[in-house]
């Protein structure tokens, strides 16, 4: 107990020791917590819209003035040379442009339904899907105001429409940072432990101190757990300093205990410290480290959930995804957060999260046995 | 004493050595955007396909039932019918085994015949409101459907013709295989630089540099070369599985795309050069050097999330992030054919920001020398 306690007291020194790395750790998630949450938003706003008004009259006007009422379109100028669409497109300075053909007032009026058009610069692809519907919907309502505005219109007899009624539980004012800033926390929960603990072994490794240590009374089970107790202390910290934002800054409603999120994060933290002393065997440089660290975050995050929706994914890859111990717990920590959800609900994630963690966990410990030994 | 070439290339063949001897991490360096582009080209989907709807019909009429039946019918919906009771509707949501439940009431063939409109409730789960917009979307879209299926829509006075330029499928892999490449480049240019200087620092061989016939310029190029060469072996790679096995189109001009590629890596590296004259160990560059590149190039350049869309305030921060521009570059010339002159905006900030970047680092680094 006593050597464990030694070698913590090291670890923590070396931390504090290390201002660079210190603020690192504490400010700069902070700073990425503000950033990140207001970044990601998938709705489309400000499409840059060209108008080709050939036509010039009353009526291609207000056509053009429903795209202006919104904050969904930019209105960026008016062309009338067709050729220019395109090569306003290669330079990124139009994404949609509307084209109303000469004489549109005219044809609308004896009813010989004239040609709008809309072009769209395809290459973001969901932005033009969207930037469409949108352009659909404001040419719809255009038109049935226009057909019900016309001197001769009756009220067709007998209309039964059917309505919606929509309710959006959890987060009535669709708030996306509601749902982001939980996915930031489990980022965060990842990336600082198993980079820490796998630089700081290699780094004992890298300049030979490892073996120093290793003839020390300290017993190998004792060196491990004095590494890794500062580093879960040090990630609770981090959690609690993230929470702690995310609740007083962001209002982040948090609806469910804060206990089962302790304590499940605590079995998510094995899987993050395991994998962390797993890359510090393979690895035997800092550099190496850092790239095999890096390349399994990357995989994480992209296939965890956090941006991308896994139900959107192939179904061979969301298949794959069950091998990511971040996808149990970005579920999770997102159902306590908005759902309250209990243990009970939240058991098909924290059994296999917890496998994963023990497997991991024990496996990275076994390993680090045998290069040592 | 002028630059020397011979100095140079000793140091970059040492530097090179370095990274050879490296298996692993060189390794991983290949791997990795192969890994990244396979991801990003099928698994990046932001449009949602088949949301699981819990379907509660209490009027259990041909109407309902053919209202059900558009849901069916329609690639973004699986309606499933929820037997259960209604006050435990939310344990659906709770185990995510619905994102969205429609309640028919009982009523609704009577109301259907009789009143001008039928109300039909949606309860969504919002607890992802970029989801939860696009279902709403949806479902409105459907109940449009249905109602003009029953013919009771005004039909339009004009035609509507969409025309969809330079990525007609809307493949989304046409769109992200020039980000990975962006995206890639940054990362291998910043953060191998940043790391190879503080390393010399931290073993205490920069001094042992410093101290032979060296100018500082010459350790810097002859540094950076090697990576050059890498970053450029990498997006070589990207560019051909993007090209054979995404069959993403090439548009544009090669040379000039090369040309521009060339400054996007002086600039990354200008910001590694930055970040090694901040950090004294290798652990702070690395750090460093992640967290300015990796999440905000993925959040802030436009590599995934439209730019225009975010806060004002955010915006203006974009115009720091290299990418930004080297993505309206890469995919400008790749998916549009895009010509330099068409470019110019992006070419010319991004030059400014090497310029700025590379000013303050060789200034820094004169600074930590005479210390």
């Amino acid at each position: 107990m006593q050597r464990i306690f030694s070698m913590m007291v090291k670890e923590f020194k070396q931390v504090f020791r290390n201002r660079p790395m210190l603020s690192i750790i504490f400010i700069a998630p902070i700073l990425q917590l503000f950033i990140l949450a207001f970044a990601i938003t998938t709705e489309v706003l400000h499409i840059k819209l060209l108008v080709c008004d050939l036509d010039r009259s009353q009526v291609s006007k207000e056509v053009v003035r429903g795209f202006g009422n919104t904050d969904r379109f930019d209105l960026l100028g008016f062309s009338t040379d067709l050729k220019e669409i395109k090569e306003k497109m290669k330079a990124w300075e139009a994404q949609m442009a509307l084209v109303i053909p000469p004489g549109f007032s005219r044809d609308l009026g004896r009813g010989q339904n004239p040609e709008i058009q809309v072009v769209v610069d395809g290459v973001d692809g969901n932005t033009a899907g969207v930037a469409l519907g949108y352009a659909r919907g404001i040419l719809g309502e255009f038109g049935t105001n226009y057909v019900k505005n016309r001197p001769n219109y009756t009220q067709p007899v007998g209309i039964h429409l059917v309505n919606m009624e929509e309710r959006m539980w959890y987060n009535p004012d669709l708030s996306s940072q509601q749902f982001m800033v939980p996915g930031i926390v489990v980022v965060l929960l990842t990336i600082l432990p198993m980079m820490l603990s796998a630089l700081s072994l290699v780094k004992e490794k890298e300049i030979g101190t490892l073996e120093q240590l290793m003839v020390t009374p300290l017993t190998r089970y004792q060196l491990l757990l004095g590494k890794l107790i500062p580093f879960l202390i040090l990630s609770y910290v981090e959690l609690a300093v993230v929470m702690t934002v995310a609740i007083v800054f962001f209002k982040i409603p948090m609806n469910g205990s804060y206990l089962l999120l302790a304590g499940l994060a605590f079995l998510y933290l094995f899987t993050t410290l395991g994998l962390g002393i797993f890359i510090s065997t393979i690895t035997s440089s800092q550099q190496q480290a850092m790239f095999t660290a890096w390349f399994f975050m990357v995989f994480m995050i992209l296939m965890g959930g956090f941006f991308i929706p896994i139900e959107n994914m192939p179904p061979i890859l969301q298949k794959l995804t069950y091998l990511n111990p971040m996808r149990y717990f970005i579920y999770i920590i997102r159902d306590i957060f908005q759902k309250d959800s209990s243990l009970f609900s939240l058991l098909k994630d924290a059994v296999p999260m917890t496998a994963f963690g023990l497997l991991i966990f024990s496996l990275s410990v076994l390993k680090f046995q045998k290069r040592v030994g | 004493m002028s630059l020397s070439k011979d100095r140079i290339s000793a140091i970059a063949r040492k530097e090179f050595f370095h990274i050879i001897y490296d298996f692993r991490t060189l390794f991983i360096i290949f791997l990795m955007p192969v890994v990244q582009l396979i991801i990003f080209g099928y698994a990046l989907n932001l449009e949602i396909q088949r949301v699981d709807m819990a379907v509660v019909d209490l009027a259990r009429s041909t109407q309902s039932r053919k209202l059900v039946g558009q849901f069916s019918g329609s690639k973004f919906f699986r309606p499933f019918f929820y037997q259960g009771r209604l006050d435990d509707l939310e344990d659906l949501f709770k185990s995510r085994e619905a994102k969205v439940a429609m309640v028919i009431p009982f009523d609704f063939e009577r109301k259907l015949q009789n009143e001008t409109s039928v109300q039909v409730q949606f309860l969504v789960d919002a607890s992802d409101a970029n989801a939860a917009i696009l279902i709403r979307n949806y479902c409105n879209q459907v109940i449009m459907d249905y109602n003009e299926n029953r013919g009771v829509k005004l039909p339009l006075p004009f035609d509507l013709r969409s025309t969809i330029l330079f990525n007609p499928e809307l493949k989304s892999s046409h769109f992200f295989v020039p980000g990975v490449i962006a995206m890639i480049l940054i990362m291998i240019s910043a953060l191998l630089t940043s790391i190879t200087i503080s390393r010399e620092k931290e073993t205490g061989t920069m001094e042992q540099i410093l101290v032979s016939p060296v100018r500082p310029l010459e350790i810097i190029s002859g540094k950076v070369i090697p990576y050059i060469v890498l970053a450029f072996l990498d997006a070589a790679v990207i560019l051909l599985v993007g090209l054979v096995v995404f069959k993403v189109p090439f548009k544009g001009s090669l040379f000039l795309l090369t040309g521009l590629t060339v400054l996007y890596i002086l600039t990354a590296l200008s910001l590694g050069l930055l970040i090694s004259t901040q950090a004294r160990t290798q652990q702070v560059a690395m750090m460093m050097a992640l967290l300015i590149t990796l999440l905000p190039t993925v959040m802030l350049s436009g590599l995934v999330f439209p730019i225009a869309s975010m806060p004002k305030l955010l915006q203006y921060l974009t115009y720091l992030i290299p990418a930004r521009y080297f993505l309206l570059i890469v995919r400008g010339i790749m998916l549009k054919g895009s010509v330099f002159s068409q470019l110019l905006g992006p070419c010319f900030f991004l030059a400014l920001l090497t310029l700025i970047l590379l000013g303050v680092s060789v200034k820094r680094f004169n600074m930590n020398l005479e210390r």
